[in-house]
């Protein structure tokens, strides 16, 4: 039997539906949040979408199942004023969504005491493309869920769930990553020229991020410009250097961006790869911890220089 | 006139067209996804799939270049793009969803400024519009007031028929003469019945109640409660098929350059950021409503049409599920 025929059983979502739930109705009543940010389900068949439920009545909307991708950390960003306005807010997150939490608050963005979060047990979600129709399995489960490290979140105010037996995966992100170091330079630039050429700047993959929250990104200024903003080779190859160096350090690995690339560009290869350069560079490891500076954000004596020439 | 044409010369009239130095563009493999895309032998048509991104491209690309600048010693040289140089074209099996917007379109390129680089490329293109056999569940061209089969648009029109060869209907002068000029490749009427339409589950819209609600509920909750969701990309617009909105911009350095214009998007938020630095639509619930009016409303208004095919585009990529279906059938059924 092969791997693909592996699936991954799906009572627990219902489990964790009722429990997120019972949590949401129980702090909206109590007043404890003037808002609950979860996911309800969308008009197609196995669609979900961000919910931001304020009647403790709607609280019965929430649901979780492997349709949940998105990282509702985004909602709680600069970006998303309205919703901070509301007062303290409760937020329902898988274990990588609650890293992007923690970054947040390392970057002074969310103060801990200013949120509630539901924690919720996570055996995976499903893939950009993947048909719905079908169970999740090692062909329809998104990428980054395959070798998951967090499938029960840490540090959350409830967390909900227990985590069933899961099927083992073959770790595809890492041994696409490995290809590619294995390439030469000139390969890998051919790699990712060939990726970002498709590039429309639709920004889906920024507005997304939990940490593309500037007010004034670099991208979009126009007096003067700083980054070509048409869709062309320069352009394109400028913002995604821009968007890694931006991101890297910082990055919570959620993959949201590359999820939501209409263009299905590999973003998030590039995210881990900046991950993997910090954590061997300067023993760091983004959401993990609240950490006030990130590598790139400070100077240090002992910081590596070789590459300096 | 109605003919019939095999799969095969369908191919060969590509390859034709292509020897002719037309430039023909169609559904093409591109990595994990189809787009529609310059084809440069019949044998790269893929018929299987929906494109990701709609046929308005052949109109109106992604980015284009209106002029160019140079300096020298002699002065400075501003060069326009001749529209003249755009090429004849044929846009080959494309979905009537996409189709139907090319006649919408013509109506804002054409109205208080003629867009000459858009009205150039519509006259020289023939649309060869392709009747869809399946539909998903973002589809929802009927509840619009279109069909899998309708051939709004279109210059010729092919239905699959069930012999795995397409009955072809000319609908415009444009496709009789194309009829006409490869008249060896079709045959006579089919004898062989088409294959049922497809069939978009969502039920109809009552578009002018819509229309009617919007035009008294510019505030309303309704906004905010669909829209605070919404990240404010651009992918909805980029990937539909009517959305038309462009940038102008000059990029380039002291000694040369270029003019450009390339798509944006309502979604973004600056969008409508004024000089001053003031933003009349400074939140996405009013950014989002913006796209539904003008969709909806202030289109149908203006140009008495609709800015949405069905074609399910947006809904399909939309990263934070948007359903912009759901949100007229909510609007519906108030
Ligand atoms: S860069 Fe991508 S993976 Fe990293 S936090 Fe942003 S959306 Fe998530
Ligand atoms: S989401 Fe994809 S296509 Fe859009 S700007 Fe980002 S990389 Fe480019
Ligand atoms: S609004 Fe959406 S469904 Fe309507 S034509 Fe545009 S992309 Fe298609
Ligand atoms: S909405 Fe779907 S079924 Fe209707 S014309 Fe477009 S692709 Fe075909
Ligand atoms: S694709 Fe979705 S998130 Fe992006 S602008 Fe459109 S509705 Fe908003």
């Amino acid at each position: 039997m092969t791997n693909t025929a592996q699936t991954i059983d799906l009572s627990l979502y219902a489990a964790v539906t009722e429990a997120v739930q019972a949590e949401a109705r129980k702090v909206l009543e109590a007043g404890i949040v003037a808002a609950v940010v979860g996911w309800q389900a969308g008009r197609r068949k196995g669609t979900a979408l961000p919910a931001i439920v304020t009647d403790p009545a709607k609280a019965k909307e929430l649901i979780f199942s492997p349709a949940c991708v998105n990282n509702l950390a985004l909602y709680l960003t600069k970006a998303k004023k309205e919703i901070r306005a509301k007062g303290k807010i409760a937020i329902v997150a898988k274990g990588c969504d609650l890293k992007a939490l923690v970054g947040l608050m390392g970057e002074n963005q969310l103060k801990r005491e200013d949120i509630h979060i539901i924690g919720v047990v996570c055996p995976g979600v499903q893939g950009a493309n993947a048909d719905r129709a079908q169970p999740l399995s090692e062909t329809t489960i998104a990428g980054k869920c395959r070798e998951c490290t967090v499938h029960t979140p840490e540090g959350a105010d409830v967390t909900v769930g227990t985590l069933p037996q899961l099927p083992h995966f073959t770790p595809a992100e890492s041994e696409e990553l490995a290809r590619l170091e294995a390439m030469t330079p000139a390969e890998r630039w051919g790699f990712w020229k060939e990726h970002f050429s498709r590039c429309i700047r639709c920004y889906a993959c920024r507005q997304v991020c939990p940490f593309c929250y500037c007010e004034q990104c670099l991208c979009d200024r126009n007096r003067p410009q700083a980054v070509e903003s048409t869709p062309r080779p320069a352009g394109n190859m400028a913002w995604h250097i821009v968007r890694a160096m931006h991101l890297a350090g910082r990055c919570a690995g959620c993959a949201e961006c590359e999820r939501a690339c209409p263009m299905d560009i590999p973003l998030n290869l590039l995210n881990r790869k900046m991950a993997k350069e910090l954590k061997e560079l300067y023993g760091f490891e983004a959401g993990f911890e609240v950490k006030e500076k990130g590598p790139l954000a400070q100077y240090r004596e002992d910081d590596d220089q070789s590459f300096i020439k | 006139m109605q003919k019939t044409i095999t799969e095969p010369n369908l191919r060969l009239l590509i390859d034709t067209l292509v020897s002719e130095g037309k430039r023909v563009i169609g559904p093409k493999a591109a990595g994990t996804m189809t787009l529609y895309e310059p084809l440069s032998q019949g044998e790269e048509l893929n018929l299987g799939e929906l494109p990701r991104r709609s046929a308005k491209e052949a109109f109106f690309p992604l980015c284009e270049t209106i002029l160019t600048y140079e300096r020298d010693k002699e002065g400075v040289r501003v060069t326009d793009v001749d529209p003249q140089a755009i090429p004849e074209t044929v846009l080959v099996a494309a979905r009537p969803c996409d189709v139907a917007a090319a006649p919408v379109l013509d109506s804002v390129f054409s109205w208080d400024f003629k867009d000459e680089f858009f009205l150039e490329r519509r006259r020289k293109t023939t649309i060869i519009g392709l009747a869809c056999a399946r539909a998903d569940d973002a589809c929802f061209c009927t509840a619009v007031g279109l069909s899998p089969g309708d051939t709004k648009g279109s210059d010729l029109f092919l239905a699959p028929l069930t012999d795995g060869g397409y009955r072809c209907d000319a609908i415009t002068e444009k496709g009789e003469a194309l009829l006409a000029a490869h008249a060896d490749l079709f045959s006579d009427a089919a004898t062989a019945e088409p294959l049922p339409l497809a069939e978009p589950t969502l039920g109809k819209l009552d578009l002018e109640k819509i229309r009617q609600w919007l035009d008294t509920h510019f505030e309303d909750p309704l906004w905010e409660e669909i829209a605070a969701r919404c990240a404010g990309c651009g992918a909805c617009a980029f990937l539909c098929p009517a959305c038309h909105c462009f940038d102008i911009v000059d990029e380039g350095g002291e000694e040369k350059g270029a003019r450009r214009k390339s798509w944006d998007a309502c979604g973004f938020g600056k969008f409508t950021n004024h000089a001053s630095g003031h933003n009349p639509r400074d939140v996405q619930p009013s950014r989002y409503r913006n796209r539904i009016m003008h969709k909806f409303k202030y289109y149908v208004d203006k140009f008495d049409q609709r800015l949405c095919t069905g074609c399910g585009r947006c809904v399909r990529a939309c990263p934070v599920g948007i359903d912009i279906a759901t949100v007229l059938e909510e609007i519906n059924s108030k």
